[in-house]
C-alpha cells in the first residue's frame, strides 16, 4: 500500500482500518504522524464542542473544508483528477484542512479562554507553527513555488491579517466580557486560515 | 540554395509586409491552438458539479431539463479538460500540462446546469459567475472576481484573496463571504444569515436587511457602508474601534447597550417595526462605518 492509497482511505482508519493500512502505518512514519495529528484534531474538536457549542458557521466551515478535501464524501470508487506525481504537493493538500481546523481550533480556544477571563493569550505562538510545522515563511515559500506572480499579494495580505489578529487580540483583552470582541478574534483567525487554504488550494496552478 | 533564396527574397520585402506576415503567422498560431470542447451529462435532481480551473473564467447558468452542458474554450494545447461523473456528481478539472502559464493554461467555461444543482467553482484568476440558481454554491479563488446574481433559497459561500465580490438579488440565502482584501458589494441580499468578513476590503450593502435575519458585516481596516430604504426594520449596532461611524437615520436608542457607546465611534438602536426586525451588526477596527438612507426615487 502506498501513502496515497492510505490517504484516500483515511475514513476507514477511523473505524479501525484494514490490516494492510495498519501495516503501512507501522512502517511509514509520515503517514503515522498524519493520522496522529488528525486524531488529535478530532479529539480537540470534540472537547471544544462539549465545552462550548460554537456558532453554526464554524461547523459549516469545517464541513466545507472536509467536503472539499473529500474526507466526508460518500465512499465511491474515486480516481484523482490530478496525477499524484508530486508527493510533497499531496502532503501539502492534506495539510490544508489541518491548518484550517487548527486555526479555527486556536480561535475557539482563545474564545473559551476569554469567556473564563483567562486572557493571557498575547504571547501564544500560532498553533500551525507548533503542531503542523507550517508558518508564515512556509506559506510564502509555497506560493513562490506554485504561483510566484502572486507572492507579493500573499505577503501583503499576510501582513494585514497578522495586524488584524493583533488588533483583535488587544481588543478582546481590553474587553473580556464582550462577545463581539471574542467573535472578532475568531474571525481574524479564520481569515488567516483562509489565507493558508487559498495559498495551498488545488486551484493554484 | 533554397534557404539562401528565401533569405534573399525576404530582403526584398518591405518592412511593412514582413510585419504583416509576422502578425498573421502569430494570429494563425493562436487561432489554431485555441480549441472548443463540449461535454454533456444527464443528472438527477439536486446534482452536484465541481469545476477547478486554475486560469480562466467560469460561468454557470440554468439549463432546461436534467442536462449539464459544459462548453470549454481552451486557449492552447498546454491544457486539457478532465471530466468525470460519479452518480449525480460531476467533476471538471483544467489539467495544466508542462510549461503552461496563465495565458496558455487558460480555459473559459460556460456551463448550463439544472437550477437545483449544487455548484463548486475554483479559479485563481478569471471571473466566477453564477446566476438564476437555487442550489448551494461555493465559489473560491485567490484573485478571482466573483459575480453572483438572482439566487434564491441557497447557501452561498464565497472566498477570495483580493478578487472583488458582487452579490445581487440573493433572496432567502445563507450567505457567507470571506475576503482578505477584495471589495464586497451586496445589493438586495437577504436571508436568515448574511455574513461578510474582510481584512482590508471595503463592504457595501444596499437593501432592506429582509426580516428576521442576522446580518454581520465586519472588516478590519476596510470601510463599511449600508444604504437602506426608509421602511427597513432592523436592530442595528455599529462600532469602529479606531475609525468613525456615521448614522444618517434616526434610530430608537437601545436602553441597554452591551458595549459603551462612544460618540463618533459607535451607535446602537432600532428602526422600523420590532416584530420583523433583523439584527444588523457592523464592525470595523480602523475602517469607517456609514449607515445611510437610500435616496427616494
Amino acid at each position: 500500500m502506498t501513502c496515497v492509497e492510505l490517504q484516500e482511505g483515511l475514513a476507514e482508519i477511523d473505524s479501525g482500518g484494514s490490516a494492510e493500512q495498519l501495516a503501512h502505518l507501522k512502517s511509514c512514519p509520515e503517514c503515522s504522524a498524519l493520522v496522529q495529528e488528525l486524531v488529535l484534531i478530532a479529539s480537540t474538536a470534540a472537547e471544544l464542542r462539549s465545552a462550548d457549542e460554537p456558532s453554526p458557521r464554524v461547523w459549516n466551515s469545517i464541513e466545507i473544508a472536509l467536503r472539499e478535501e473529500g474526507l466526508i464524501r460518500p465512499q465511491v470508487p474515486h480516481r484523482s483528477l490530478v496525477p499524484a506525481s508530486n508527493s510533497s504537493r499531496v502532503w501539502t493538500r492534506w495539510l490544508v484542512p489541518a491548518v484550517a481546523l487548527l486555526a479555527i481550533a486556536i480561535g475557539l480556544r482563545v474564545y473559551q479562554n476569554l469567556q473564563t477571563r483567562q486572557v493571557a493569550i498575547v504571547a501564544q505562538p500560532p498553533v500551525y507553527e507548533a503542531q503542523v510545522g507550517l508558518n508564515d515563511a512556509d506559506l510564502l515559500q509555497e506560493v513562490s513555488t506554485q504561483a510566484p506572480a502572486m507572492q507579493a499579494q500573499y505577503a501583503e495580505n499576510l501582513r494585514r491579517v497578522n495586524e488584524y489578529i493583533q488588533d483583535a487580540k488587544g481588543f478582546a483583552d481590553a474587553n473580556p466580557n464582550d462577545d463581539e470582541a471574542r467573535r472578532s478574534l475568531l474571525e481574524a483567525y479564520q481569515q488567516k486560515a483562509m489565507l493558508f487554504e487559498l495559498a495551498m488550494d488545488r486551484s493554484l496552478p | 540554395m533554397y534557404g539562401a533564396d528565401r533569405h534573399q527574397s525576404g530582403n526584398c520585402m518591405s518592412g511593412r509586409t514582413i510585419t504583416l506576415l509576422a502578425v498573421g503567422a502569430m494570429m494563425a498560431g493562436t487561432l489554431s491552438a485555441e480549441s472548443h470542447k463540449e461535454f454533456r451529462f444527464n443528472v438527477g435532481p439536486r446534482a452536484g458539479i465541481s469545476v477547478n480551473n486554475p486560469y480562466g473564467s467560469i460561468s454557470v447558468k440554468p439549463s432546461t431539463g436534467s442536462t449539464v452542458l459544459i462548453n470549454a474554450v481552451l486557449h492552447s494545447d498546454k491544457v486539457e479538460v478532465d471530466n468525470t461523473q460519479s452518480g449525480n456528481r460531476i467533476e471538471i478539472q483544467s489539467h495544466l500540462l508542462q510549461s503552461a502559464d496563465a495565458d496558455s493554461g487558460r480555459v473559459d467555461y460556460e456551463i448550463l446546469v439544472p437550477a437545483d444543482t449544487s455548484v463548486t467553482l475554483h479559479s485563481s484568476t478569471g471571473t466566477l459567475h453564477a446566476e438564476k440558481l437555487h442550489g448551494d454554491m461555493t465559489l473560491e479563488g485567490a484573485g478571482a472576481s466573483v459575480d453572483v446574481r438572482d439566487i434564491s433559497n441557497a447557501h452561498v459561500h464565497v472566498k477570495t484573496l483580493n478578487g472583488p465580490v458582487t452579490l445581487t438579488n440573493v433572496q432567502d440565502g445563507h450567505v457567507e463571504v470571506d475576503s482578505l482584501s477584495g471589495a464586497v458589494m451586496l445589493d438586495r441580499v437577504t436571508g436568515p444569515l448574511v455574513q461578510v468578513v474582510s481584512t482590508s476590503g471595503g463592504i457595501s450593502y444596499i437593501g432592506d436587511f429582509g426580516s428576521g435575519g442576522e446580518y454581520r458585516l465586519t472588516s478590519h481596516s476596510g470601510d463599511i457602508e449600508a444604504t437602506v430604504p426608509e421602511y427597513t426594520s432592523a436592530d442595528v449596532s455599529a462600532r469602529s474601534v479606531k475609525g468613525e461611524v456615521h448614522d444618517d437615520i434616526p434610530l430608537q436608542p437601545n436602553s441597554h447597550p452591551w458595549f459603551p457607546i462612544e460618540q463618533g465611534r459607535a451607535f446602537m438602536g432600532s428602526m422600523g417595526r420590532a416584530a420583523v426586525s433583523s439584527t444588523v451588526v457592523l464592525r470595523s477596527f480602523s475602517g469607517r462605518i456609514h449607515l445611510r438612507k437610500r435616496a427616494a426615487k
